[in-house]
């Protein structure tokens, strides 16, 4: 087999793949993909959708990478810059100045409220992350660091430890001292904790693995006045909300709160180059820190000169085109038509929440977030549940979709959750007693199960020589 | 959002002022004691280049990112269409080119290193790396050398020895340093809480600092007679910048993870992999999707390592840095001897030479120094008085001599 990616699959050769990638990366995550029906070989990326190589089937593209692909997917604009760019530059030297990294820094600057107008470039959003508490950390002189319950930063060392999941944790300890996990838009439990030895506050204005939580401004104003109060810097994790994504440029604008320090990747270079940043404020004493201290962190893929221009048009594109204009309104929309199925269906969705194009939908029972996602596959709409909370199911299309092409998704997850509700019928007098519940949401018992059905299911088609409905292109 | 950007076209020397703005003025000012302070462009192959002084051999590479030379054209080619199949994919879903991609480096990697779960930094590898260790034998401790230099990442810096990494406060817990090519002290500090040891075989930002081959064999058994693991990290000292495709290959004792760098793609995409055994990979099979990466194993930056590969197995340039790297090594011998008071001495392997110097100070002076007989070089990060030259591996004489001019000349300026 050649190195150049097939356009279209047959089961043969998505065989083959499967048994390399379980071979060499890992077999686990082959079957737990599948069993929620996550396991689609994407080609022909285009706006905000894919087509999977193997069944023709063209999915909606929910998740987008956790937020990746605000200006869509194979967006021409980018792509051909980075084509074009690959004439000029590659990586660039590690260190040294460019005009790609200049450029970029200063326009992110522009972008960014109030005095948030200092950048460090870095290559990932746990990259980034590590650097805002190290900055945090070195210029406060203090060790501890305030951070919230199902908050998502990233696996490396330091965002890892400021994860409020044990799960991601447990099996890794010892991880670092002085990181106290407190419930998200609990005020009073940051006032209990606020002091001397406290260097940062950390957290997501909406929180995306934990299940799409939304900030209120009351948190954020008070997290902000306890923060001047006690020397404490305000994180803001801008990953996954920024460039548009919840309605606002940056989601820090719905509250009129600016951080010491804030993060971002993900978006920053369109889904075709790694990048990242931390960009703080220009006070103290963030700035006397890393005058005195200019390497305190170095990124090495970060802030590459191919980067570096490909963000740059990316800012470009989201500014000329206004996308979080479009995040707002067609956001809107999504959210009430959302909000109208979980009425018609109170019986296993608990409440739908979000800001701009970052919704979730949160069910009664973990398990319902595999099967969701099975349901939704089935109609064309590629969907991931929250890795922290399996009972939300995350809706991050592209910002650029429109409202013609959220009222077809809405569409389809209405035929989804319909589906859905056959298989609850037995499930859900089962799931009232603990035991079987425990069963049903353990991770394992999901990989097998749904595993065999997907199993029997392909065997049937097979034999009957069936094909999936999809999107029409 | 409530500021404007400037629209027109600045000047280098507004780009430095916009820099000291928005990066740093120290940061701006240590370029300039380097003799760094241009805007690199036009870089091409062995060269880079300042528009003002013109073109410079690249003797820095990225910190050996570059093995191919700067803009590497075949990889270039395949990078342009690759824009146009594929792009990051969703991170969480397999892939044909993360598949691909992994079965490439199996094979690329020698021994039984058969498995890849990929990174975007060099530090998240290594954090990835400890993660694994602790998390497949159940232990705790991690036992490192002194000297090391890993990356920037929770793991990776409180196994290295950065200077003023204190400022961070208390970094992560049961991690035992020791002095590197100390046979009694691996052999007391190893035991049944260790989970792995962790070096860099080759400490290039410490002066090439590397221990008797016998101390890597010795270190391999204590690890297997304790259950623990060994952990290689060749970010700098692989893709054959030695002279052999991984350093390791030279010692005679094979890790059970080996951190591979930036130089997968020659420097051409950020991407970094932790490459392990299948019976370390048993522990991603029970616990998948445990360690993510969002831009780890970017479908793009697959595709773009992929062409990488081929132009290493085409080119085969470790060959290329072994007998270079010698004739480089007499010549740096005899040219040390001629400056005795100020080169203190010369180490390194392949094309991987460190040049160490009297002070921090003079090694600053000695990259201005250099970059005014047109080379690009850098000072150690561990060794402050040090100066690294890790150049393109395809360089030849011609290039070979301008270095141990440039050299011959930086000295003689100090």
């Amino acid at each position: 087999m050649s190195d150049r990616p097939s356009i279209t699959m047959d089961s043969q050769e998505r065989d083959y793949i499967q048994h390399l990638f379980g071979k060499h990366v890992s077999w686990g995550q082959v079957r737990y993909l599948r069993c929620a029906h996550l396991d689609v070989y994407e080609r022909a990326r285009n706006g905000g959708t894919f087509t999977d190589a193997v069944s023709g089937q063209r999915f909606y593209d929910c998740f987008s990478s956790a937020g990746c692909f605000n200006v869509g997917r194979g967006n021409p604009k980018i792509m051909d810059t980075l084509r074009d760019a690959l004439d000029e530059y590659d990586m660039g030297s590690h260190g040294l100045l460019s005009a790609p990294k200049v450029g970029f820094a200063n326009k992110l600057a522009a972008l960014c409220p109030g005095d948030l107008n200092k950048v460090i470039l870095c290559t990932s959003g746990a990259d980034a992350c590590a650097g805002a508490i190290k900055l945090a950390k070195g210029a406060t002189a203090r060790n501890d660091v305030i951070t919230t319950n199902k908050a998502y930063h990233g696996h490396e060392g330091f965002s890892l430890s400021a994860n409020g999941k044990d799960y991601y944790k447990d099996l890794f300890l010892p991880l670092m001292p002085g990181f106290h996990v407190v419930d998200f838009n609990d005020l009073e439990a940051v006032k209990r904790l606020a002091g001397k030895n406290i260097a940062a506050i950390v957290l997501e204005p909406v929180q995306g693995e934990g299940g799409i939580h939304v900030a209120t401004r009351e948190y954020m104003t008070g997290l902000r006045r306890i923060c001047d109060e006690h020397g404490i810097m305000l994180i803001f994790d801008e990953v996954q909300t920024g460039f548009g994504r919840t309605g606002t440029l940056w989601a820090m604008e719905h509250y009129g709160v600016i951080p010491d320090i804030m993060f971002t990747a993900k978006s920053i270079s369109g889904g075709v180059y790694p990048n990242g940043a931390v960009v703080y404020r220009e006070i103290e004493p963030l700035t006397s820190y890393v005058e005195a201290n200019p390497l305190f962190h170095t990124s090495h893929g970060g802030g590459t000169d191919l980067g570096c221009v490909v963000s740059s048009a990316v800012l470009d594109y989201l500014v000329e085109n206004k996308v979080w204009e479009n995040a707002a309104k067609t956001g809107k929309r999504f959210k009430d038509g959302l909000n109208e199925i979980a009425r018609a269906n109170s019986d296993c969705v608990k409440e739908v929440r979000g800001l701009g194009l970052m919704i979730g939908i949160e069910y009664k029972y973990e398990f319902i977030g595999a099967l969701m996602a099975d349901c939704l596959a089935r109609q064309g709409v590629w969907a991931v549940f929250s890795g922290n909370a399996p009972q939300v199911m995350r809706f991050q299309i592209p910002i650029t979709a429109s409202l013609e092409e959220v009222e077809d998704l809405l569409k389809r997850i209405r035929a989804a959750v319909e589906a859905m509700r056959w298989y609850l019928i037995p499930m859900m007098p089962l799931a009232r007693m603990p035991l079987i519940r425990t069963l049903f949401d353990n991770v394992h018992v999901q990989i097998v199960a749904f595993n065999l059905i997907r199993d029997i299911e392909e065997f049937v088609r097979g034999v009957l020589g069936l094909r999936k409905q999809g999107v029409k292109s | 959002m409530k500021k404007t950007s400037k629209s027109t076209m600045p000047s280098n020397e507004d780009y430095f002022r916009q820099a000291e703005k928005v990066f740093s003025v120290s940061y701006v000012n240590m370029l300039r004691a380097k003799g760094h302070a241009f805007l690199e462009q036009g870089y091409a192959g062995s060269y880079t280049h300042d528009a003002a002084e013109g073109l410079c051999l690249d003797c820095y590479t990225s910190g050996g990112a570059c093995n191919l030379g700067r803009k590497n054209p075949a990889i270039i080619e395949r990078f342009k269409q690759a824009i146009y199949e594929t792009d990051q994919g969703n991170f969480v879903m397999p892939s044909q080119e993360k598949a691909l991609l992994a079965r490439r480096i199996a094979d690329f990697v020698p021994g039984n290193l058969d498995c890849v779960l990929f990174g975007v930094t060099r530090g998240e590898s290594m954090d990835a790396a400890c993660k694994l260790v602790r998390g497949f034998t159940a232990r705790p401790e991690l036992v490192t050398v002194d000297g090391g230099c890993y990356g920037e990442s929770g793991f990776a810096l409180s196994l290295s020895a950065k200077p003023g990494k204190e400022q961070f406060g208390r970094l992560i817990p049961a991690v035992e340093v020791i002095p590197f090519g100390d046979e009694a002290a691996a052999a007391k500090a190893i035991g049944p809480r260790t989970a792995a040891v962790v070096m860099e075989p080759l400490q290039a930002e410490n002066h090439c600092r590397r221990a008797d081959a016998r101390y890597y064999a010795r270190v391999r058994a204590l690890c297997d007679s304790a259950g623990a693991k060994l952990i290689f990290d060749e970010t700098q000292s692989g893709f054959g910048r030695t002279g052999t495709r991984f350093f390791f290959e030279q010692l005679g004792a094979s890790p059970d993870i080996l951190i591979i760098g930036e130089a997968i793609t020659s420097g051409m995409f950020p991407m970094t992999a932790m490459v392990f055994t299948p019976e370390l990979k048993r522990f991603f099979d029970i616990h998948p999707l445990i360690h993510l990466c969002t831009f780890g194993g970017h479908d793009l930056g697959c595709l773009v390592a992929m062409s990488a590969l081929d132009e290493y197995e085409r080119l085969q340039p470790w060959n290329n840095a072994a007998e270079t790297g010698e004739v480089l090594m007499k010549e740096l011998v005899a040219l040390a001897g001629k400056h005795a008071g100020t080169v203190v001495s010369i180490a390194g392997k392949g094309l991987l030479v460190s040049l160490k110097l009297g002070s921090p100070d003079m090694a600053v002076r000695f990259t201005a120094a250099a970059w005014r007989a047109g080379l690009l070089v850098e000072t150690g990060r561990i060794d402050l008085s040090t100066v690294i030259f890790r150049p393109s591996l395809l360089i030849g004489a011609q290039e070979t001599g301008r270095i141990v001019e440039g050299i011959a000349k930086a000295l003689q300026s100090l």
